[in-house]
């Protein structure tokens, strides 16, 4: 057959395996040293730190874990979170996270390299990167070939859509989870194909450590029976079906049940409800099949179908009413609002303030996944091609992955390997083809009537063979695009000869256009990497007017202020953002945190925040909140500030208070937000106002005072605290910290005792009770 | 230890306070406007310095010696006696004079009829007092001295004031008391007195067309006070006297009736005695807490624990001045809060260990940081507030109770289970399946 | 002596009060029961249902109906303050009486407005009782402003209205009859036809569509869309929002439109093209394709940096 160009043909089939083998093991390595690389920026920008908020917890329970033992840190309870509520850490976290890094640590120290538990923190979200794209090679495999494999790694390995939530430093349980979840699906993928229980058991066991690292565990618990179920609707139930996905359930819940967090759930919560119904019909199916192998009367079978079908709406009904009667939880609430999307702003306020529950707009889309994003429907179409029981998985995966990504910007995380894996199947059958030098017979050549093979060919000569313009003009049209189609729509086109791609410059053009593509890919996944993704938001980065980097560091300065100036036990009030960071870095009790399991200790602190002094104080000394710390950016124009989140603080609170605290008294008669001379009353009067912008017009000088965020003018005389002593501002004012009076030593109100300290005169007070003459 | 700390706190007592009678000092300032003359007053401040104080007399107006120099208090306790004083040197404001109070200095300050700057002081102790130039009057009983000039009788059963003194002269302004739990009178007027302008001292209508006129009632009535002690949250005394002359050699030698002498000396006595923090002072020496039947401290326990308080509490002695054990308090409570007492129970004292106070109870259901709060405020005596924060936690993983009888069929159906699982896989083994291809080869056919 | 009169002065206004209030009561009850449950109010009977000595509470609903005002969200709103007022017409007297729905509009009770110097209308106050039994622990007289974050809808409405009424309102929401209607009969449809819908079910390109068609609609940002109720386009007919967290409903057409484009592009590549077995068209195919993938692709980039201005890269535009 013709080439389009030479290979080199006196090599030896098993040089070939070989030097393929060793060029993948080659390019592996590459690619994980490229996702590990790039997920560097972040301490080569600023420093080994760690970033955000969580990931300051997850970091002190590691401590924790790695100094005093698996156990303490089973049974540590936390008493300076949530005080005076404290927290029972151990029975409300996801320890997998901790776990795999203490047992770093250990082996680590155990071979006699005493790396710092932080640095091991820091550097192993990067590490399971590697881990990632090395398992979702594997998931590629199965679903087309090592090539297709291959690019999939790479993708994964720089998409921004996972180094978002997987820099160094990052160290939250996304970090470690995402490779759980591929090698999760890459086992129940083989079990599937093998039928083999030992697979099953595999996939059982990385769930189980899925359970143990991520709450996202409950996306893999609902995908595999889906799957489950799509195959028997789609009539493909096997043994092999059967074995992988039992193996996987019994044993997969009975570990996951072991983390204390999990407990019960899994038989009591409706999130576990569709793997339980799938087993249980899997065990009738598989029944039923039995039985159809064994009795061949036709009317037995339908009544053997009729029976399976009542047996499933029985299980059904029962679920319902085991849910009715309460034995069943219902859909937890961030579960039900991914359905119900505006069940959470109505319902669970705190859920929905925090700023990665909000659905997400096209250009993050485009952001995280560049060109992936429209690779992915066409790798979507051609898994519907050859539709194998893996494609169908990888089909469902598309689907769900992209709705909750649409609704969550979070669970981008989840959309991002699937979009990897169906993009690379895209991208690998298009070199496939292009690449490939076989040259089809053309219609062209099809003059001499000795090949008539081809359907081009035959149909050349069944016009007439003698002038082949005439075949040419008759052929034409027939192999048009539209059999082109339909050829290409029956699963396994027609003989492989008349597929191909004629010429070099057709196959240079595809595939120049290819790696222009993938090289695009690689600077935008670079720019984005380094610009977007890498700022531990603690330390804040601006650019002097000469373009070199100035960093704002007021958190930590704030923070170590507190730990080095405060006692042991002086309780923080802060709005729960930075309750862990307080925790982490300035080491004292705080109010509450980051892990919102109290609704109402949190409407507390909205409420005393969001009401004026004399309501608060009496809140702060019952909490024996000593010190008040507040986020202010109006001065260098730091947006994710207090009063910014201030209405979330008056929302939650109104929850629990709706009779004292009521959102639209903060707004002014026209509706609009403001902080100006506008600004109603009760705004004026609230803590949260007055911490923030205490003394702020001072800062100005006789000029206007300018709010940077918010572009308002603050109003010349600022507003006074009676409760409530500045005690420190960080050097952009960005964090300011206020410490609690006490009670006034002669039993005065504080407003008074003030009032008096500043030589006020008070008027004259009169006797308590009219004492009248009795005439 | 405990013993040790015990026998520890009276010989640091007898070190410092050997010659000083009061348990904060003996230092005195007597800021002593000149029109009163000091010879005056010789027998008040005798006593006084036979008791054992260094007093340091300054007038009002002059600058030294300083009472607070580099923010250190040069004194234990201030007399401010000057009643009439319009104008004081700068370091002597209202402001100054509260300061004195948070740097737990003492304060005895006499008023008068007369606007002064301490008048508007007055007020922030919540003490009110009549307009000025209003004393008190009283025309019982009768007698020869003037109406202004009255024959008080001290209060009976006063834990401040000694018992069955004689009546005191005194002459001056009453205060009317505010709703402050930190004010204490010590000398109430007599129930007949009032308080007018003196000159025009005519008749009861003129009076109360006057009380309906000024919107403030009648000035009149025992729930007027003349002597009044106030005690700050930081256990600093502050005393409020009506009328400076009740301290005089005058009034004091000045006799009620025939052969009886005035009780000013004795009452004067013992006002500076608990001004200057010589009487019902008591303090809290320690606390502990411990699990029943263990000595350590605890430093959580575990909800449900049965846990014991001690608090060690011993009393100023003046006599020998140092502190002594403490037992008769039979009123103090001990709370075990957590945002609100979840336990409010009674500390008793110990029988035959003196001063010592326990009690013994069982840590509520519920984990949290909670305190043990000693809260003892009574009027006339000194504050005894004690915290102790202690994390309340739930059971370690090991702590609940292993092998449940309800669990038993579960350990059955488990063990039963794999049993018969292996059982099985022994007889599939041994089994051979001959026959089962022949059944096979059946079907096949 | 000459306290007896003072005394007398002082309780006089006492004594009117109590009087006013009760006969307040009454008139309110005629009025509430006359007007199915809601009393239309003008500036003196707003003076009587927030009498200082109230023993009742009540929920007081300011709006301006009238078509000059153009108070489009009033109209919305009416009928469901309305709705829950004949709701609590159907409880029983004794506590019917403690709670009433009164509406003042703005043309009736000018005054009103004034007095509460309310710029905006529909406003919902809640008086509280002033006076017995159910008068606040908080003692609070200032009235409680009805919170809209929750929409104008009945359902809400009453719900939050029962927190403040002595017993909870009784309002059901309709049955909508068309709903179910319009569900039932495409239910039906489906039913009957289902012989024809089922090759669509069986075929797998049916499936590969509809799976395409939601993956390219919800990554072209639907769901936000849906979420955040944006319009279509925004004001002044600029059809892309600005802002990189922003976006309009078109925005989600054009760039599905795109991404779909851009992947049907791959697929000829890869799946039609090379069954093309005349080369001269095929290269044509061939040229055509990339062309396309390379335009749109550099159409894509320059949409993106409309949105996104800090990005570096540009292809062709």
């Amino acid at each position: 057959m013709p080439l389009a160009y030479s290979l080199p043909s006196n090599l030896s089939p098993a040089t070939v395996t070989n030097t393929s083998s060793l060029l993948r093991i080659i390019s592996l390595a590459l690619i994980s040293g490229a996702a590990i690389a790039s997920r560097l920026f972040a301490v080569i920008n600023f420093e080994s730190i760690i970033h955000e908020f969580d990931p300051w917890f997850n970091y002190r329970a590691t401590r924790v874990l790695a100094e005093k033992g698996f156990y303490a840190f089973w049974n540590w309870f936390d008493h300076t979170a949530w005080y005076p509520l404290g927290r029972v850490v151990g029975g409300t976290i996801y320890p997998g996270l901790m776990a795999t890094s203490g047992v770093i640590y250990n082996v680590l120290h155990a071979l006699n390299l005493p790396v710092d538990i932080r640095n091991i923190c820091v550097l192993l979200a990067p590490g399971f990167s590697a881990l990632t794209a090395w398992s979702t090679y594997m998931f590629t495999k199965e679903m087309k070939d090592e090539s297709a494999g291959l690019l999939a790694a790479a993708f994964i390995g720089i998409a921004p859509g996972y180094i978002s939530r997987s820099v160094a430093g990052s160290y939250d349980n996304e970090a470690i989870a995402i490779f759980l979840l591929m090698f999760t699906f890459y086992s129940w993928i083989k079990a599937l194909k093998t039928g083999s229980a030992f697979f099953g058991t595999l996939t059982a066991l990385f769930y189980f450590y899925m359970v143990a690292a991520w709450g996202g565990y409950a996306f893999i618990t609902n995908m595999i029976p889906l799957h489950a179920l799509t195959l028997i609707l789609m009539g493909r139930f096997s043994s092999r079906l059967y074995v992988a996905y039992s193996s996987w359930y019994a044993i997969g819940t009975l570990a996951s049940m072991q983390v204390p967090f999990v407990g019960f759930q899994p038989v009591r919560t409706s999130e576990h409800m569709a793997a339980l119904g799938v087993f249980g019909l899997l065990q009738i199916v598989a029944f039923a099949e039995l039985v159809r192998a064994h009795v061949s009367s036709k009317q037995f079978q339908s009544i053997l179908f009729g029976s399976v079908i009542g047996i499933g709406l029985l299980g059904a009904l029962a679920f319902g009413g085991l849910t009715y009667k309460g034995w069943i939880a219902p859909w937890t609430g961030r579960f039900y609002s991914l359905w119900d999307t505006g069940y959470a702003k109505k319902y669970i306020p705190i859920i929905a303030s925090v700023s990665e529950h909000q659905p997400t707009a096209w250009p993050s889309f485009f952001m995280d996944l560049q060109f992936l994003i429209f690779l992915f429907p066409a790798g979507v179409v051609l898994c519907f091609r050859e539709l194998r029981d893996e494609h169908v998985f990888v089909i469902i995966y598309a689907v769900v992955a992209s709705y909750f990504a649409g609704v969550m910007v979070r669970l981008m995380l989840t959309l991002t390997p699937v979009v990897c894996v169906a993009a690379a199947v895209a991208f690998s059958s298009l070199l496939d083809t292009y690449i490939d030098p076989v040259e089809p017979e053309a219609s062209d050549a099809a003059a001499s009537p000795a090949e008539g093979t081809s359907a081009a060919g035959a149909a050349a000569a069944a016009s007439d063979a003698g002038s082949s313009k005439k075949a040419k003009k008759a052929a034409a049209p027939d192999p048009g695009v539209a059999s082109g189609i339909l050829a290409a729509v029956a699963p396994s086109g027609s003989g492989p000869k008349s597929r191909g791609i004629f010429g070099l410059d057709t196959r240079g053009l595809v595939v120049f256009n290819a790696l222009g593509m993938l090289l695009f890919f690689v600077l935008h996944c670079t720019y984005v990497t380094s610009s977007a993704y890498s700022s531990p938001s603690v330390v804040l980065a601006s650019t002097n007017p000469d373009g070199s980097q100035h960093i704002i560091d007021d958190f930590r300065e704030a923070y170590y202020w507190l730990r080095q100036n405060t006692p042991e036990d002086a309780v923080v009030m802060s709005w729960w953002d930075y309750g862990y960071q307080i925790a982490g870095m300035a080491d004292r009790p705080t109010l509450v945190d980051n892990n919102t399991w109290n609704n109402t200790h949190i409407a507390t602190v909205g409420k005393a925040m969001s009401s004026s002094e004399e309501v608060a104080y009496p809140i702060l000394r019952k909490h024996d909140v000593d010190y008040v710390l507040v986020i202010f950016g109006g001065l260098i124009g730091y947006s994710g500030d207090d009063i910014n989140k201030f209405l979330w603080m008056v929302r939650i609170a109104q929850g629990v208070w709706p009779e004292e605290i009521q959102e639209p008294n903060y707004f002014t008669p026209k509706g609009e937000y403001r902080i100006d001379d506008a600004a109603p009353a009760t705004m004026k009067n609230s803590l949260m106002y007055k911490m923030s912008y205490y003394r702020f017009a001072e800062l100005f000088g006789g000029n206007q005072a300018v709010d940077r965020v918010r572009g308002q003018q603050v109003p010349k005389t600022g507003p006074t605290l009676d409760y409530l002593d500045e005690a420190f501002t960080s050097e952009n004012w960005i964090v300011r910290i206020y410490q609690v009076k006490k009670e006034d030593p002669l039993g005065r109100d504080l407003k008074a005792a003030n009032a008096f300290a500043n030589g006020k005169k008070r008027k004259k007070s009169k006797p308590l009770s009219r004492r009248r003459a009795v005439a | 230890m405990r013993f040790l700390r015990t026998l520890l706190f009276p010989l640091l007592a007898l070190t410092s306070f050997a010659l000083a009678r009061s348990s904060t000092g003996d230092s005195v300032l007597v800021l002593l406007d000149p029109s009163l003359k000091k010879e005056n007053y010789s027998i008040f401040f005798g006593d006084l310095e036979k008791k054992g104080y260094k007093l340091t007399f300054r007038s009002p107006k002059d600058t030294t010696p300083e009472i607070i120099k580099d923010d250190v208090a040069q004194f234990a306790h201030v007399v401010v006696f000057a009643p009439e004083t319009k104008t004081f040197a700068a370091d002597v404001t209202p402001q100054s004079l509260v300061s004195l109070l948070s740097k737990n200095m003492n304060l005895l300050l006499a008023l008068s009829p007369k606007q002064t700057p301490l008048t508007s002081l007055a007020s922030e102790f919540s003490l009110i007092l009549p307009p000025p130039g209003t004393p008190l009057i009283s025309h019982f009983p009768k007698r020869d001295t003037p109406a202004t000039l009255i024959p008080v009788q001290p209060p009976r059963a006063h834990h401040v004031i000694s018992d069955n003194l004689a009546p005191v002269w005194f002459s001056g302004v009453p205060q009317s008391l505010g709703h402050n739990p930190m004010l204490i009178p010590l000398l109430n007027a007599p129930p007949q007195a009032f308080a007018s302008d003196a000159d025009s001292d005519s008749g009861a209508d003129a009076l109360v067309e006057a009380a309906e006129k000024s919107g403030e009632g009648l000035w009149a009535g025992s729930s007027l006070s003349l002597v009044t002690g106030f005690q700050t949250l930081s256990n600093a005394r502050a005393t409020w006297v009506g009328g400076v002359e009740m301290f005089s050699d005058e009034y004091i030698n000045k006799e009620i009736s025939k052969g009886v002498k005035s009780g000013n000396r004795d009452f004067a006595r013992d006002v500076t005695a608990w001004t200057f923090q010589e009487s019902n002072v008591l303090r809290i020496d320690s606390v502990e807490h411990n699990l029943v039947n263990e000595t350590l401290p605890g430093e959580t326990y575990t909800i449900n624990d049965q846990v014991t308080f001690t608090a060690f509490i011993s009393k100023y002695d003046p006599e020998i001045g140092w502190w002594r054990a403490y037992s008769d308090i039979d009123d103090m409570q001990l709370e075990f809060t957590m945002l609100d007492p979840h336990i409010r129970t009674s500390l008793p004292p110990v029988e035959g260990e003196p001063g010592m106070y326990a009690v013994t109870f069982r840590v509520p259901d519920r984990h949290g940081v909670f305190k043990f709060n000693v809260d003892y405020k009574r009027k006339g005596w000194t504050y005894l507030t004690s915290t102790s924060m202690v994390p309340v936690v739930p059971p370690q993983h090991d702590g609940y109770p292993r092998f449940l009888s309800a669990a038993w069929p579960y350990y059955a159906g488990a063990f039963s289970t794999s049993a018969a699982f292996i059982l099985f896989v022994a007889l599939w083994l041994a089994g051979d399946d001959r026959e089962l291809k022949k059944n096979k080869g059946a079907k096949a056919e | 002596m000459l306290l007896l009169p003072l005394l007398a002065l002082l309780s006089l206004p006492f004594c009117l009060a109590a009087i006013s209030a009760e006969s307040a009561h009454e008139k309110l009850v005629k009025l509430a029961a006359s007007n199915n449950g809601l009393i239309k109010l003008d500036d003196s009977l707003y003076g009587l249902l927030t009498h200082p000595k109230r023993t009742w509470s009540a929920s007081v609903h300011l709006t301006a109906m009238d078509p000059r005002r153009r108070c489009t969200p009033c109209k919305e709103f009416d009928p469901s303050f309305s709705a829950v007022a004949k709701a609590w017409t159907h409880v029983p007297q004794a506590q019917r009486d403690t709670h009433f729905f009164a509406t003042a509009d703005f043309d009736n009770a000018m005054g009103t407005f004034q007095k509460l110097g309310l710029q905006s209308a529909p406003v919902v106050h809640i008086h509280l009782a002033a006076e017995g039994d159910r008068r606040p622990a908080s003692g609070r007289s200032a009235p409680i402003v009805y919170d809209f974050s929750n929409g104008f809808d009945a359902g809400p409405l009453a719900e939050q209205l029962s927190a403040y009424t002595p017993v909870a309102i009784p309002y059901k929401a309709p049955i909508d009859f068309a709903k179910y209607g319009t569900a039932a009969g495409v239910a039906l449809i489906i039913l009957s036809g289902i012989r024809f819908f089922l090759p669509i079910l069986r075929s797998r390109w049916a499936w590969a569509a509809g799976t395409v068609l939601t993956s390219l609609v919800m990554t072209a940002g639907f769901m936000f869309v849906r979420i955040r109720g944006m319009p279509a386009s925004g004001a002044n007919g600029q059809w892309i929002a600005p802002g990189y967290q922003n976006q309009y409903g078109q925005e989600v057409q054009v760039v599905s439109f795109v991404y779909g484009l851009l992947s049907a592009a791959f697929l000829m590549l890869t799946l039609v093209t090379p069954y093309q077995t005349h080369s001269s068209r095929q290269r044509l195919q061939v040229y055509l394709w990339s062309g396309v993938i390379f335009v749109m692709f550099s159409v894509l980039i320059s949409l993106f940096r409309v949105k996104n201005r800090g990005y570096p890269f540009k292809l062709l535009l």
